[in-house]
């Protein structure tokens, strides 16, 4: 029964998207609200360039091999169009890593956004750097505050699964005065984040990087089934417990 | 070329297709197997990443003359030569490794650790002066009542009414409010990942194809 369940609710959220898709593709639109993570994101980009500074992204350390992996594809999201901007100007962001499987996804977005470009030459091995396994977090902080510290850096994009550590990164970032953007999906590193910058992508903001960084149908598509979605399950739980209240 | 972008997202859906399968039904070899290549493949790419360490460290010194990547450098090079010298072929050392682990770099991460709680102090003091409102001042409050509770409650400094009074305060704050904030964020992360992860099982999603 449960097996039939989980089958339905698949088919069905699969069957929604597409057809969501399909009206999106067909011209009609949705308004994204504004997120100021994202806005940030644009200004920030721009003002690296202009200062000759480049950006720094930080994916933080949740393996493709295990539960978390989409929290790093989501992440990997807003280094793809970091990664095209930076590079069409001849500055790539300064990448780092802090599980090895991420290591190859990165590299590989960032050497094919300098090719796209036409620019391979951008593309150095220090671009990307691996900093410390997933199992050593103050390793990988310890890594990343030297980075931002012995590195021209311009802001600080710290995107994926992170946790207590956020808070050294982001205090050697704000000690330097520089702008962040911080997005997680682990609600202390979120309590951390918050303390540190006003640029905060809380949770599921994180997952709808492509939408709001590309926009095509069916990222949109993504992002309308969610709110959907999120009203059902709101509904749900306030109909149980107005349920719960009466019985 | 349409031809080379095809194969990875076949491979990727029929991969993903078939884990799927194995965790519904649930045929736990197929569920297994597939793990452990994605195991192997996590403990290949972390080599790929010590290689990526040291490789951007030993440019870094000779180029730079940096004297961390220098240290960095020198400590890879001697742990993997007490790894060796630790191993029965070799049996020089016994447990150097461990020794580093516990004498070098435990207290190292330990001592890291200990200092969040001032990064947090730091990052609410600038929170106040950054935006001066209403929730800036209580995360402050919380977060001081919070770590002030936690060092005083069992302590001989407060009188019992008071500690009790603490006490409630923080299981409050931490079993209502804390607990419904993160149920409501976890709620939505997992709607996010659902979504992304079916857009990556139907092939709309591609982080592989760069």
């Amino acid at each position: 029964m449960t097996l039939l369940i989980n089958l339905l609710a698949i088919i069905a959220i699969v069957l929604m998207l597409l057809l969501l898709t399909r009206r999106l593709q067909n011209g009609r639109t949705i308004p994204l609200r504004p997120l100021t993570g994202y806005t940030a994101l644009a200004g920030q980009l721009g003002r690296a360039i202009e200062s000759g500074r480049r950006l720094h992204v930080s994916l933080g350390r949740a393996t493709l091999a295990g539960a978390a992996n989409p929290t790093s594809i989501a992440a990997s999201n807003v280094l793809d169009r970091l990664a095209q901007d930076g590079c069409a100007n001849a500055t790539p962001p300064l990448t780092t890593v802090g599980e090895g499987t991420l290591l190859p996804l990165a590299q590989a977005s960032v050497r094919r956004a300098c090719d796209d470009v036409g620019r391979p030459g951008d593309f150095e091995a220090a671009t990307v750097q691996f900093i410390a396994t997933d199992t050593d977090p103050f390793a990988y902080a310890a890594g990343v505050t030297a980075t931002l510290q012995q590195n021209r850096i311009a802001s600080n994009v710290l995107v994926g699964r992170f946790g207590l550590e956020v808070a050294i990164m982001a205090e050697a970032a704000s000690r330097q005065e520089m702008e962040q953007v911080i997005g997680t999906d682990d609600p202390v590193a979120l309590a951390l984040a918050t303390a540190a910058t006003s640029n905060v992508l809380i949770g599921e903001e994180l997952f709808v990087a492509s939408a709001y960084l590309e926009g095509r149908a069916n990222q949109l598509a993504s992002v309308q089934l969610q709110d959907i979605l999120r009203w059902l399950i709101i509904l749900t739980i306030l109909g149980l417990s107005v349920y719960q209240l009466v019985t | 070329m349409r031809l080379k972008r095809g194969i990875p997202v076949v491979i990727a859906v029929f991969f993903g297709v078939l884990t799927l399968v194995g965790l519904l039904v649930p045929l736990p070899e197929i569920s297994n197997l597939l793990l452990s290549w994605g195991g192997f493949l996590a403990a290949v790419a972390l080599i790929l990443g010590v290689l990526n360490l040291f490789t951007v460290h030993i440019t870094r010194l000779f180029r730079e003359r940096n004297p961390y990547s220098g240290i960095l450098v020198f400590s890879m090079l001697a742990v993997a030569a007490l790894a060796v010298t630790d191993s029965a072929a070799v049996n020089l050392t016994e447990n150097g490794v461990g020794s580093v682990f516990n004498l070098v770099q435990a207290p190292l991460e330990a001592a890291v650790a200990s200092l969040l709680a001032f990064f947090l102090l730091f990052a609410g003091f600038r929170l106040l002066q950054r935006q001066r409102n209403i929730w800036s001042v209580l995360f402050i409050l919380t977060a001081v009542l919070i770590l002030s509770s936690n060092a005083l409650i069992n302590s001989a400094l407060l009188p019992a009414g008071a500690s009790l009074v603490f006490s409630q305060m923080r299981n409050t704050i931490q079993d209502i409010f804390v607990t419904a904030g993160i149920r409501g964020i976890l709620i939505g992360v997992a709607l996010g990942i659902v979504m992304l992860s079916i857009r990556m099982l139907i092939g709309l999603e591609r982080p592989y194809n760069k």
